[in-house]
């Protein structure tokens, strides 16, 4: 089947047997490997990317029933050369050891921030609690998600 | 012809060490555009797959992939038959007989995931259809699953070794018997230290490609130890070194898991070379990944300790029991670890511990980050506050009394040298208000613990030595190439290197270009482990850049007619030693060097193997590490009595660093450590049923998640060790090992009871302070 997706503000049409995974879509069709997983089984949150805004998790997500939604992956943060304000924080905070983890943390970051760029310390666990960091790098991804939402309100 | 007129590195120059500068990897990392071996898609890429024994323990009667093979999409099947059989392990320098383990078994299965065959397929369901086609033939046998069992005689049989003990380890030193007679109080406890999993986000991943008409392999692997996988695939597939080439790409976190080959890099390398040379990629699934890696080894801890009244520990004897599963894996040097890492905290002289290491039909028990140390951490620090308790003494003030100095030789021949124990402890006292609160908060039901802990920085594990090399090579433009073995996994070493090559080169980090563990292209490094990165190849990154910079000070001197040894460079600029008067900028001197006269390619290279002594494993002796680091813990805790949940407050790590290459990465390994150590106390614990993974998955086995971290606090003491490069120790599990005995401490400070088996769940509390009201 023919499916056509737009992800990071790009259209793609795509002929699909109609089971992908948006994960699937994403890093075996068009090659946007900086979405990753590390479960496969929505336990991680290594997968999440934003559909209208929201986070998800493209490895229980249909990739045939997005179409017509907004798909932002990683790769479609930076505008250009410019870093998105979580994305320079990350790097600024130390919040990065191994890095698998971080494209799905940043993800749910933005999310998070895109509704409420001034959350609690609660409310900022509670939003990255799907997402797994194995480094346990918390304490600086906390700092940069509070760094990032000042940025955002400015 | 002048290649750069002005620098941009000059003026904008800050002395790379001791600054935080943020991860090389950094903006590749936060735009998806890292590459990891996960990552890794080539043309005419197959896809591998492991097929398992589902059986604990079992002999195999045939193998039949007949059916297999003639499914369309398979291209190639591996089974024992296509190997040399030969075995690998990763003890083999000091322990040779428990190198036990085939890349693909062919007669017996010793746990649920054994390999017995691999295939590579077009496609993923290809690659499962031919696992379900290959017909294996099994005469289950009976398993045996825990420590104690497995030991009796009579138990089923798993390898020769005798009652499954692949391994006894005696540490013996002095009369032990005899001082305990003499000691005013004698206690002994026993602890039960549960099996942790690595479980890394990046799986355990793999690419395989064997050139058929050239006999040439490259592998991708995420690995910790490029070089270790380099020798076990040349071994067991009987190939030269130069053979085989391993490249690590970034690595999605190692933790231990990742420092050995597995069957399925072997496998991977097979299946290429029978499908005619196309790549093979075998990654493991997450289920996979907790089943058939390698996990932390359970441990039944017993001590017992003889102290004076004063509180002057006389002895300590005891007996560690492992579990170590179905093969042994760095299990020998695990056990070791677990018993003598003791020696470089407490001044111990009378001894005696024994270490069995038992094999049962569970998952293989390996390394994982604090190598035997978050065991003994536990169930010592643990022994050591109940002591102190027995003896109406401050835990502090008790150990204070026992610890190690600066500059002094251990019973086992540890030669410590800087050592800022007991500045740790004074200094996360004071961070943590120790005085006013510990002891003080029952009525709230609250607590503080502590925990100690030291480490080394490097051990020899595989080999006669432990070396690690470093290349700079300085191009005519001024940048600066750094090649080394060392393999980052996360931690910061690529940063944390380059900024040591670039401080003793005298230049802007900004400069430098780091390329890392090729086997074909960078220096030999033994790999990731042991916390030694820091300071083994930091060592070597130093070396290499003075040797680049004192072949460029050559050039300079010959050309102005000056005495080498006079002059130096120093933040982008060669200069005079005594008083720093400029000679010529950085640039310059390159120019100079690649000039018509000249003509000198700089290339600096850097070797270094730590002064240490080989350890005797028949009496404990030996100076294993070229350096000690040490640090102290703090945890406050509350702990709500109906419910039996344990809420942590705040951490506080005092750590002896030696120096901070880059302080963000040092807080970074700490807090991570502390996290991973708060999972071990409260919910990380993998469950066997029969050798079967209860909590193959990130539902049933909790990791830590962003809820539940509470404020932590790293104090940095740095002794500045003569022996580091700029005074750096290696410092990347220390901080683990001693937070569950902190936290179990905080416990019985706040509420006055004793969990001994980890991990404190609420339901062991509630028990707890029943039995405890009781025997009121």
């Amino acid at each position: 089947m023919q499916v056509q997706l737009t992800i990071n503000k790009k259209q793609h049409t795509l002929n699909l047997k109609g089971n992908e995974t948006l994960l699937e879509v994403l890093r075996d069709h068009l090659s946007l490997t900086g979405t990753k997983t590390a479960c496969q089984e929505t336990e991680c949150g290594t997968c999440t990317v934003m559909i209208n805004g929201k986070a998800v998790l493209s490895c229980i997500t249909l990739a045939a029933n997005v179409q017509g939604e907004e798909i932002t992956s990683i790769e479609g943060l930076a505008e250009g050369d410019v870093l998105h304000p979580v994305q320079q924080a990350f790097i600024d905070h130390g919040s990065v050891q191994c890095g698998f983890c971080i494209p799905g943390m940043i993800m749910s970051t933005v999310a998070l921030l895109q509704k409420n760029p001034n959350p609690t310390q609660e409310e900022i666990e509670y939003g990255l609690d799907g997402n797994i960091c194995r480094c346990a790098g918390y304490p600086k991804i906390f700092e940069a998600v509070r760094e990032a939402g000042k940025k955002m309100i400015k | 012809m002048a290649l750069t007129t002005k620098s941009k590195y000059a003026d904008n120059y800050v002395d790379p060490v001791g600054k935080s500068v943020p991860r090389i990897e950094g903006r590749g990392i936060v735009t998806g555009q890292l590459k990891y071996v996960f990552d890794v898609q080539m043309a005419n890429m197959l896809v591998g797959k492991m097929l398992r024994s589902p059986h604990a323990h079992a002999r195999i009667i045939s193998i039949d992939t007949s059916k297999a093979e003639a499914l369309p999409g398979v291209k190639a099947i591996v089974t024992a038959k296509d190997t040399y059989q030969i075995k690998f392990g990763s003890n083999e320098y000091f322990f040779p007989h428990t190198v036990d383990q085939m890349a693909l078994e062919s007669e017996k299965v010793r746990y649920i995931g054994d390999e017995v065959a691999a295939v590579a397929a077009v496609d993923d369901e290809t690659a499962d259809e031919a696992l379900r086609l290959i017909d294996v033939k099994y005469e289950v046998l009976p398993g045996v699953f825990e420590i104690e069992e497995a030991m009796k005689p009579g138990a089923p049989q798993i390898h020769e070794a005798l009652n499954n003990i692949a391994l006894i380890l005696p540490v013996n030193f002095n009369n032990p018997e005899r001082m305990m007679k003499e000691a005013d109080l004698v206690r002994e406890d026993k602890f039960w230290c549960p099996v942790a999993h690595p479980s890394p986000m990046e799986p355990h991943v793999c690419v395989g490609q064997w050139e058929t008409f050239t006999n040439k392999i490259t592998l991708w692997s995420s690995s910790q130890a490029p070089f270790k996988c380099r020798e076990a695939l040349a071994k067991t597939l009987k190939m030269d070194l130069n053979d085989v080439r391993v490249i690590k790409m970034a690595v999605g976190g190692g933790f231990g898991g990742k420092l050995e080959m597995l069957p399925m890099d072997f496998a991977a390398c097979l299946l290429s070379k029978k499908a005619g040379g196309l790549p093979v990629k075998i990654c493991l699934t997450r289920e996979e990944e907790f089943t058939t890696t390698r996990r932390k080894h359970g441990m039944i801890y017993k001590v017992k300790t003889g102290v004076k009244k004063d509180g002057t520990i006389l002895a300590m004897t005891g007996e560690v029991l492992a579990d170590g599963g179905a093969y042994c894996s760095y299990g020998p040097t695990v056990l070791a670890a677990a018993m003598m890492r003791i020696f470089m905290v407490y001044k111990i002289q009378h001894f005696k511990m024994t270490g069995y290491r038992v094999y049962t039909n569970n998952p293989i028990s390996g390394a994982m980050r604090g190598f035997g140390g978050v065991q003994s951490g536990f169930a010592i620090e643990s022994h050591m506050d109940l002591i102190a308790k027995d003896l109406g003494m401050d835990p502090i003030e008790f150990r204070l009394k026992n610890i190690t100095e600066p500059n002094m030789t251990t019973v086992n021949k540890m030669i410590l040298t800087t050592n800022g124990l007991r500045e740790c402890i004074e200094k996360a006292l004071v961070a943590s208000d120790w005085a006013n609160k510990h002891g003080k908060m029952k009525h709230l039901k609250r607590g503080l613990g502590i925990g100690i802990a030291a480490d080394v920085m490097g051990s020899k594990m595989y080999k006669s030595h432990e070396s690690a090399g470093a290349i700079v090579k300085v191009e005519e433009d001024g940048s600066v190439y750094f090649f080394t073995g060392a393999a980052d996994t996360g931690q910061g070493s690529n940063t944390a290197l380059s900024q040591i090559a670039a401080q003793e080169l005298g230049v802007s980090f900004s400069r430098i270009k780091c390329k890392s563990g090729d086997t074909e292209i960078t220096p030999f490094d033994t790999g990731s482990f042991a916390s030694r990165v820091t300071f083994i190849s930091g060592n070597a990154s130093l070396l290499a850049g003075r040797d680049a910079k004192r072949q460029i000070l050559e050039i300079v001197a010959k050309d102005k007619n000056l005495d080498v040894e006079e002059i130096d460079i120093r933040a982008e600029k060669v200069v005079f030693k005594k008083d720093a008067r400029l000679i010529m900028s950085f640039d310059k001197a390159l120019e100079l060097c690649y000039s018509f006269h000249y003509g000198k390619q700089i290339i600096g290279r850097g070797s270094y193997n730590p002064k240490t002594t080989p350890i005797d494993f028949r009496s404990g002796e030996g100076n294993v590490s070229g350096s000690y680091g040490f640090e102290a813990q703090i945890a406050e805790v509350e702990v709500d009595t109906d419910t039996g949940v344990v809420k942590v407050l705040e951490l506080w790590d005092a750590h002896d660093i030696g120096r901070a290459i880059n302080p963000q990465s040092c807080e970074g390994q700490i807090e991570g450590s502390l996290a991973m150590g708060l999972g071990y106390t409260f919910y990380e614990d993998l469950r066997f049923k029969n050798g079967r993974v209860l909590n193959p998955n990130f539902a049933g086995y909790r990791v830590p998640r962003s809820i539940g971290i509470p404020k932590m606090n790293s104090i940095m003491v740095e002794t500045n060790d003569p022996e580091g490069p700029f005074g750096a120790k290696g410092m990347g599990e220390a901080a683990l090992l001693p937070t569950s005995a902190a936290i179990a401490n905080a416990v019985e400070d706040a509420i006055g009871v004793r969990i001994k088996e980890l991990p404190i769940t609420p339901d062991k509390i509630i028990k707890a302070l029943k039995e405890k009201q009781g025997t009121q």
